[in-house]
């Protein structure tokens, strides 16, 4: 490690640190730790959502992809994207008018029954599970590449700090963590962008010119098919990726904060700008890995091109830059699993003990302890689980959480919103179909089962073809819910009536 | 020492929430199926589907149409101009697409919440009733 990398990466600790000493001061009740005091302006947000969905997968990982299979490299971004527009359309404004804490708060704005929360927080906390353990054991392994550290100190080190932020900081430490990641993450990638550029003669053109020769693949670098080569294989995959994110916990807790549905509606704006324009700069960083680090060297170091970017801030900038980036991934980590921990204690601590338990009866003191508690109980249950999966391959387990995500949240959230007819038997029956097929299906798919001695976890003929079960577990998260509706003959109109009132014009929050 | 100050802070968000309940109580529920009934909230709800359909169904489309032709044809493989092939062209269109129709909605929502605050204030309710 040279001593640059080490004075960054103490600059970057001491200064989350220093946030969290004043968050903690800041965070006095449940609703400060889970939500920041929902005092949040839309650009603070915005750029928080920014830095709790651009996970180190984002940053290296797709600069990765792109340098090394070009055009496919650049596919998940776009989906990525466009999933904000069903954040923004269907959920972020009803889910603030609606929620308080959950997801589950949102639904049982609807229907108040014990195990509708139950079904949600259960399906919230397999989320977080699967994206928690993915990003550990991707950090472990990239700060082991980055700073040298072993992988155990590595997740205990990520574990750690992740645990302070939550642990005292609560929500405003966690958003300031997200909020300066964000702001380094575009200022690295910006820099790295305008590098590459500089090298084309800042001309695009020249650039594709370059890179139909420049790697392997010749020509067919630059169009789709170099790494998805199944159809319906990357249908499903890009169908799970747009409908996913309005169902992923930690992005759904970031509307609650904010004070009003406008507030929201603009930090979906800002996130997307922030997100977009730096889909877009990582087609610059994955080019110029390629060209200017080579696909020889980056599969040398990593075989899965993790460390493209940080190579390629060697090769145009030198030590100091490549300590940059790595510091900027560190960040990057950071703010994910800071989020993470936050959104499965709040199912834990708020849903499971403060209203099933409890029955919503738990004094403040209670809630507070018990939020405290279940930070640290998910943080330690992930890193002992990330320890023991070093050797896992996890990169499926990403796109397994936005297929539950899709499958098990995103059809209840569209039925509570819209559908009058929907209730309590539908709600449980479409969240626990969506969890349940997903889950199934991907445990006899390729990613589990593999007909070769130690590919997978299962050495086997997979029984179901597809690596992501979205196309079929999404339509059966549907199908469950308006079947349990349609067995269970309970409807209340005046309940909807009150849903479709408040979740539309944001009144009568405190009901 | 640590700890009581932790406990005088508890003990603050305690009475909070105890005057939170508080208001709680003495707040008048409204009849939300005659709100559902009345013209402006009926109005505001047509005017958001007249939005969000549409232009669900076109993105949504778009989108996926975009993933059958890239994964069942080599249509976008032909260069469009130099040596960009058609298909960047389309997924920087998505981009844009997404920009656009933020944008376009950010507008929208803003009548939206117009059409919203007038119903409210239509049936008597005031945004400082709004306790967190």
């Amino acid at each position: 490690m040279s001593p640059t990398v080490i004075i960054i990466f103490l600059f970057i600790v001491a200064m989350t640190l220093v946030i969290t000493y004043y968050a903690a001061k800041r965070t006095k009740s449940t609703s400060d730790f889970y939500t920041a005091g929902g005092g949040l302006t839309g650009w603070q947000n915005g750029l928080a959502i920014a830095g709790d969905y651009l996970s180190a997968a984002s940053f290296l990982g797709i600069a990765g992809a792109i340098a090394l299979f070009g055009f496919d490299g650049f596919l998940f971004s776009i989906g990525y994207l466009v999933a904000y527009l069903v954040v923004l359309f269907v959920v972020a404004e009803p889910l603030r008018n609606l929620g308080k804490y959950t997801l589950a708060d949102m639904i049982n704005a609807r229907f108040n029954a014990k195990k509708v929360r139950g079904a949600a927080a259960l399906s919230s906390i397999t989320i977080v599970i699967f994206y928690m353990i993915a990003q550990l054991v991707g950090a472990g392994a990239l700060i082991q590449l980055l700073f040298g550290i072993e992988y155990i100190w590595a997740v205990l080190l990520v574990g750690i700090m992740m645990t302070i932020y939550v642990l005292f900081g609560g929500m405003t430490a966690t958003s300031w963590v997200q909020i300066i990641k964000a702001v380094l993450l575009m200022v690295g990638t910006v820099i790295l962008s305008f590098l590459v550029l500089k090298n084309f003669n800042f001309n695009i053109m020249e650039m594709f010119t370059h890179m139909k020769t420049a790697t392997p693949h010749g020509e067919a670098y630059l169009q789709p098919g170099v790494r998805y080569k199944i159809p319906l294989d990357t249908i499903s995959l890009m169908l799970a990726l747009v409908l996913g994110t309005a169902g992923l916990p930690h992005i759904l807790m970031r509307f609650f904060t904010v004070r009003d549905a406008k507030t929201a509606r603009s930090s979906v704006m800002w996130a997307t700008w922030i997100v977009g324009i730096f889909y877009v700069m990582t087609i610059f960083l994955g080019f110029g890995a390629a060209a200017f680090v080579g696909a020889d060297l980056i599969t040398s170091t990593n075989p899965a091109g993790n460390m493209a970017a940080p190579l390629l801030a060697q090769a145009l900038g030198g030590d100091i830059l490549m300590s940059f980036i790595s510091a900027v991934a560190f960040a990057t980590i950071l703010a994910v699993v800071a989020g993470l921990v936050l959104s499965g204690a709040s199912a834990f601590a708020h849903d499971i003990y403060g209203q099933i338990i409890k029955k919503g009866k738990a004094t403040e003191r209670q809630q507070m302890l018990a939020a405290r508690y279940a930070s640290v109980g998910v943080a330690v249950f992930s890193i002992i689980l990330a320890i023991f999966a070093q050797s896992l391959n996890v990169a499926f387990l990403v796109s397994l959480a936005f297929c539950i995500a899709a499958s098990a949240n995103l059809p209840v959230i569209v039925y509570t919103i819209f559908w009058k007819k929907f209730n309590t038997a539908g709600a449980i029956s479409a969240i626990l179909t969506g969890l349940i097929s997903a889950l199934v299906l991907v445990s006899v798919s390729p990613s589990v089962m593999s007909p070769e001695v130690g590919a997978a976890i299962i050495t086997g003929n997979p029984l179901f073809p597809l690596t992501n079960p979205a196309i079929v577990s999404i339509p059966l998260g549907f199908i469950g819910g308006l079947i349990g509706t349609l067995v269970s003959n309970e409807i209340n109109a005046k309940k909807f009536a009150e849903v479709k009132v408040r979740a539309n014009t944001g009144g009568f929050k405190q009901l | 020492m640590a700890k009581t100050a932790e406990e005088l802070r508890l003990e603050k968000a305690i009475r909070d929430e105890q005057d939170l309940q508080g208001s709680k109580s003495t707040l008048h529920v409204p009849d939300f199926e005659q709100i559902e009934r009345s013209a402006g909230f009926k109005d505001l709800m047509k005017k958001k589907k007249q939005f969000l359909i549409p232009t669900t169904i076109l993105f949504l489309g778009l989108y996926l149409l975009f993933n059958f032709v890239i994964s069942y044809t080599n249509w976008l493989d032909a260069p469009f101009v130099g040596d960009i092939p058609w298909v960047w062209v389309f997924a920087f269109g998505l981009f844009a697409m997404t920009w656009i129709l933020v944008t376009v909605y950010m507008k929208k929502a803003a009548r939206f919440d117009r059409m919203a605050e007038e119903t409210l204030k239509e049936f008597g309710y005031e945004e400082k009733e709004d306790v967190r």
